[in-house]
């Protein structure tokens, strides 16, 4: 009996080991997102540079690369001519859509022409799209389908490859 | 221009808390009430952005936006589970301060204590063992084979 005990016991402690275990080799800035598999929440925003108010379903039908981003985020700054360089190429099959937060629209135009634009860049008050998004901090990504559903997430200055690879999720 | 502005503003759409968990099920807080309910939830919701501060709490930027989105809410009637629900379906359960008890969660809780009782009953049952063992040598002689060697040093000491 005692073995058996002893058996399960240990059985226990294997599994609190492992959870804890899992909690530590998490990275605490990566936040899985719960919105994955789900309808993006729509948003119709001020793009800078113009008057005009871009509502998300205007690209219902094909895949869009929504970027949450800042001027004053230094990773933000490294990940720019890439999304750039990547929307440049993707011609209009794909849409990519920067959206700022926690920012003021004259830097954010400075920044623009400077660095250089290919796609639109909305300018989210009060934070209310970016909370809804469940964003946890700047640069972050979310890639939807032609459907509008949330197909990936990204956390952190993207590569071209880490854009293709959650491309290849949002075109499928 | 203020037109202008009015007209841009009016076209402007952020997502809206109803879409995600419907109307409001409360009535609307006003005045110091409504101070003081958004700082009680915003204790509850953790900011995304800090290292364990609260959004009630913390001088972040985004915790601001998150205490004038709940502050908006409760204007609106929305109740506290419909709040928090609203956080968590953007952020996941990380935002919740106090994680509900299911899942891993549950988990961490449960077999903590499971091993506990366990080791309880291993401990319990060992004791009961080393109190029976003592029981059963009572009033009998010690039975214990002598060592040969002090078995020969005693023979050659009593011997006259």
């Amino acid at each position: 009996m005692n073995r058996t005990v002893l058996i399960i016991g240990l059985l226990i402690v294997a599994a609190v080991v492992a959870i804890l275990f899992m909690g530590l080799g998490k990275d605490p800035a990566h936040i899985e997102s719960p919105l994955i598999g789900r309808p993006a929440p729509g948003f119709a925003l001020k793009a800078v540079g113009s008057d005009e108010t871009i509502d998300l379903t205007r690209y219902r039908g094909k895949p869009v690369i929504l970027n949450f981003w800042a001027t004053w985020c230094k990773p933000c700054w490294d990940e720019h001519p890439v999304l750039t360089a990547n929307a440049q190429m993707a011609g209009g099959r794909v849409q990519y859509l920067g959206v700022v937060f926690q920012d003021e629209e004259s830097k954010i135009r400075s920044f623009l022409e400077q660095r250089g634009w290919a796609y639109p860049t909305l300018v989210d008050q009060a934070g209310k799209t970016a909370i809804a998004y469940g964003v946890g901090g700047v640069p972050e990504t979310y890639f939807l389908d032609k459907n509008g559903i949330i197909v990936a997430k990204f956390a952190g200055p993207m590569s071209a490859e880490d854009i293709q690879t959650n491309l290849q999720k949002a075109m499928k | 221009m203020i037109a202008f502005l009015l007209v841009l503003a009016l076209q402007m759409k952020v997502p809206d808390a109803e879409q995600f968990v419907g109307k409001p099920q409360g009535t609307p807080v006003t005045g110091e009430q409504l101070h003081l309910r958004t700082q009680q939830i915003g204790a509850l919701l953790r900011c995304p952005v800090c290292q364990g501060l609260s959004v009630s709490d913390s001088p972040a930027e985004m915790a601001v936006n998150m205490r004038g989105q709940v502050r908006e809410l409760l204007s609106r009637g929305y109740t506290q589970e419909q709040i928090l629900s609203y956080f968590e379906r953007s952020y996941g359960q990380f935002v919740l301060l106090k994680p509900k008890f299911n899942g891993v969660a549950a988990a961490v809780w449960i077999l903590p204590l499971l091993a506990i009782a366990i080791g309880a009953v291993i401990v319990v049952s060992k004791a009961k063992k080393l109190e029976a063992a003592p029981a059963k040598s009572n009033g009998q002689p010690a039975t214990e084979p002598e060592d040969p060697y002090l078995a020969r040093v005693r023979e050659l000491v009593e011997k006259p």
